[in-house]
């Protein structure tokens, strides 16, 4: 039983440490389909990053990342004040 | 007609025909070439964005409907304040170049600066220009420019945005010292196309791309 439970706990560890992540940004400022094109090619410069998908709309970015890699929220931060705009929120997913 | 001569065609019509509104800086490291050809004349200006408060580049203007000075200038883009707001941007930009003018045989040192306030939501659009040029012994002008837009429909980021924009330019010193010219904005992607038609019977004609 011991072994068993070791074996699963090393498994979803190992799962944990590989799987991407989905990392939403709610982002204030971005209104311009044009302008925003600059927050897509800023991520998909980032070797970290497999897509990134913008969302006027709901003012949101999704940025999923390649597996085993991440990028941190100031980071994320940064790039988007690069692009020119201000993060309100993150929100990480698997 | 190959496609080549066909482009080929296109950018020879717009090199002599454009103007736009559009923000003088784009994201760090992005590169944007636009063109204006409007009733004040053509312009095409290359700029590099290397923070994301400053973008640098070149400027060349040939003016018309006056004297037809060219000018070539470095220039230079400032961010002076952003405001990100949840369903909106504000900016304040000041662009400025100083470099030569050139006018009937006659090469001066030349200067300008201008300053661009806009406020855009996803539905309304709002910006107000005040440029002020020294061209030596040649000329020395101020002009202003306002423009109002509204986007009919809601576009995502994936759509084809459409505008519907009237500017007003206001030129003491010209002939028509207040021209009105209702116009049309497209943008895909990174690619975005104006074109209107001035109340002094002028063919607006506006591009611009960031790669």
């Amino acid at each position: 039983m011991k072994k068993y439970l070791l074996t699963m706990i090393i498994i979803f560890g190992l799962t944990a440490a590989v799987s991407a992540d989905t990392i939403k940004a709610t982002v204030n400022g971005m209104v311009c389909g044009f302008c925003a094109t600059g927050i897509e090619k800023t991520f998909r410069a980032q070797p970290e990053v497999k897509t990134v998908d913008v969302d006027l709309e709901n003012k949101l970015v999704t940025i999923h990342t390649k597996q085993g890699q991440t990028l941190d929220d100031a980071k994320i931060k940064k790039l988007l004040g690069n692009a020119g705009y201000s993060v309100v929120a993150l929100v990480r997913g698997k | 007609m190959k496609t080549t001569t066909l482009l080929a065609l296109l950018l020879a019509t717009f090199s002599t025909a454009l103007v736009s509104e559009a923000k003088p800086l784009s994201y760090v490291g992005g590169t944007m070439v636009m063109q204006e050809n409007d009733e004040t004349g053509h312009t095409i200006s290359l700029d590099y964005t290397f923070i994301p408060t400053n973008a640098f580049g070149l400027y060349v203007k040939q003016e018309e409907n006056g004297k037809d000075i060219l000018m070539v200038t470095p220039e230079f883009n400032t961010l002076l304040k952003r405001w990100n707001l949840p369903d909106g941007q504000g900016n304040i930009f000041n662009m400025s170049g100083a470099g030569l003018a050139h006018y009937r045989d006659n090469n001066q040192p030349c200067l300008w600066t201008a300053f661009l306030a806009d406020y855009e939501s996803r539905r309304w659009f709002f910006s107000y220009e005040p440029r002020f040029v020294w061209d030596g012994n040649i000329e020395k002008s101020v002009w202003q420019r306002a423009r109002i837009g509204i986007a009919p429909y809601l576009a995502n980021y994936n759509d084809l945005n459409t505008w519907i924009m009237f500017q007003v330019d206001h030129h003491p010193a010209k002939h028509d010292h207040f021209v009105a010219t209702p116009l049309i904005r497209f943008f895909y992607k990174t690619y975005l196309f104006e074109v209107g038609y001035s109340s002094n019977q002028h063919i607006m004609v506006n591009w611009q791309i960031q790669f």
